[in-house]
């Protein structure tokens, strides 16, 4: 009898040394989402402020453009409405469109770059190469952003469906959900091609 | 201690495994010439400059030419390169990274989070087309950086005062203190050869060294862990060691130095961290 009660304690000592230190992971990772959602969110509205200078500047020379400089202004005017909060993260649909538009927002800039190549004195314009070099930087940091936060979406979901996460969240976090990640688009992962 | 080593080792190898590209070392060195673009002298010549900035400013700034860049696109390799050493002072994350794919022929300039706002990504590309390529298109690679990392510095010179010199800038410094403690209650129980005798004491002092760096720490981790440190230390550590005439502290050394800074003119970064800032060019 005393043998088996010592297994038991030893048993429960284990199980509450896996289980103890991660009581708090399911918040802690579901905060870490927020915040790379946030940061995500700010550089996307840091592109979508370079667009008004972007569009003024091309017009200046390439003013019968009309249609990609419509399509750019347009993309922008829906991206405007939206922003990444954590009721959008844990809403399908609404997580959707907000990606639909941003990447709605992607190709019609990656057009109107495309487009300038076509103008050498735009090119040659130091405001327009000053933004074109932001707009690039701003770019990048949105890949690192999205990258960041499909990591932290990453680890928040693995820790709600693996074994010992999963238990914890049953047993505390009951309304924990699985988190909505981004999916490459086929205008992501496709090369531009360039027209001459 | 071996413990110790075989878990610090593991917890490296475990880093090691899970960056994506591979990266050249670090090696303490502010210029890292994989691709061996640069003599000697002026290899110590920039790294004389980057020094003197850093203690100037406690900006970091690393001049690294890769052999490839794996297929990778340079600011893809950049941010993760600089994240992967971590490149700036932790609380500031004021890194800069100059990197250079003489075989790709692109150039990069990668800004740490802190410094975005000093360089914003025109200005590294401007540095980038007056300053890097055109000698670079020439085939100066030295002059090419040199130039380069002198327009960074006097660009970003203000935004950072160096920090001021503190006794526990690492928290390596509260483990002395600790050690300390563990190395006195070794001494203070009566050692017993028999590994039975000793599992109370070891218990003991196992409990009461835990007990004493939850409360310094307050992290439960650490202090599991120095407790079972402490525990097999007692149980299995021979006494022969630890109380004969040999053993001296070396009192009063503990917490003076500075772990921190570079002054000895090594370099450690400080792990700062990037996000996708710079600009990058190619010839």
């Amino acid at each position: 009898m005393k043998i088996v009660g010592i297994i038991v304690g030893v048993l429960l000592l284990l199980a509450a040394l896996v289980v103890l230190p991660r009581i708090n992971n399911v918040p802690k990772l579901d905060e870490n989402v927020n915040m790379y959602a946030s940061q995500l969110d700010n550089q996307y509205k840091r592109r979508s402020d370079l667009i008004p200078n972007l569009v003024a500047t091309v017009k200046g020379y390439a003013s019968h453009e009309k249609d990609v400089l419509t399509q750019v202004t347009e993309a922008r005017a829906k991206v405007g409405q939206m922003t990444l909060t954590p009721e959008v993260l844990n809403n399908p649909e609404a997580f959707k469109a907000y990606q639909n538009a941003q990447d709605g927002l992607s190709s019609a800039l990656s057009r109107l770059m495309m487009v300038t190549e076509n103008y050498p004195e735009l090119k040659a314009n130091e405001n327009f190469l000053q933004l074109q070099s932001q707009l690039e930087g701003t770019e990048n940091r949105i890949a690192v952003a999205r990258k960041d936060y499909i990591e932290a979406v990453k680890d928040y979901n693995l820790e709600l469906r693996t074994v010992p996460g999963k238990w914890v969240a049953a047993l505390l976090y009951p309304e924990a959900e699985v988190k909505q990640n981004f999916t490459t688009t086929p205008a992501e992962s496709a090369t531009p091609k360039v027209a001459f | 201690m071996k413990l110790f080593k075989s878990i610090t080792l593991l917890m490296l190898l475990a880093c090691l495994a899970f960056s994506a590209p591979t990266f050249p070392k670090l090696n303490n060195s502010r210029v890292v010439d994989d691709a061996g673009l640069f003599d000697e002298n002026q290899k110590i010549n920039l790294d004389k400059k980057l020094a003197n900035h850093e203690t100037n400013t406690s900006n970091q700034i690393v001049v690294v030419t890769v052999k490839s860049l794996d297929g990778y696109d340079i600011s893809d390799y950049g941010y993760q390169l600089g994240r992967y050493w971590g490149i700036g002072q932790k609380d500031k994350n004021n890194g800069i990274l100059l990197i250079v794919a003489p075989n790709e022929r692109k150039v990069r300039i990668e800004v740490g989070y802190g410094l975005e706002g000093i360089l914003p990504d025109a200005t590294s590309k401007t540095i980038i087309q007056n300053d890097i390529l055109p000698s670079f298109k020439k085939g100066d690679y030295y002059n090419g950086v040199n130039n380069g990392v002198d327009k960074i510095m006097a660009t970003i010179k203000g935004e950072y005062k160096p920090a001021k010199p503190t006794n526990q800038n690492t928290p390596i410094g509260f483990l002395f203190p600790i050690l300390f403690i563990v190395i006195i209650f070794i001494n203070v129980i009566p050692k017993s050869e028999d590994k039975k005798k000793r599992l109370i004491p070891a218990i003991i002092s196992g409990s009461v060294a835990g007990i004493i760096s939850w409360v310094i720490f307050f992290v439960l981790g650490v202090s599991i862990f120095i407790a079972v440190i402490v525990f097999l230390l007692t149980l299995f550590g021979s006494n022969s060691n630890w109380s004969d005439g040999n053993y001296h502290p070396t009192s009063g050394g503990f917490g003076g130095s500075d772990f921190g800074s570079s002054d000895f003119g090594g370099f450690s970064s400080g792990g700062g961290s990037f996000g996708g800032g710079g600009a990058s060019g190619d010839w």
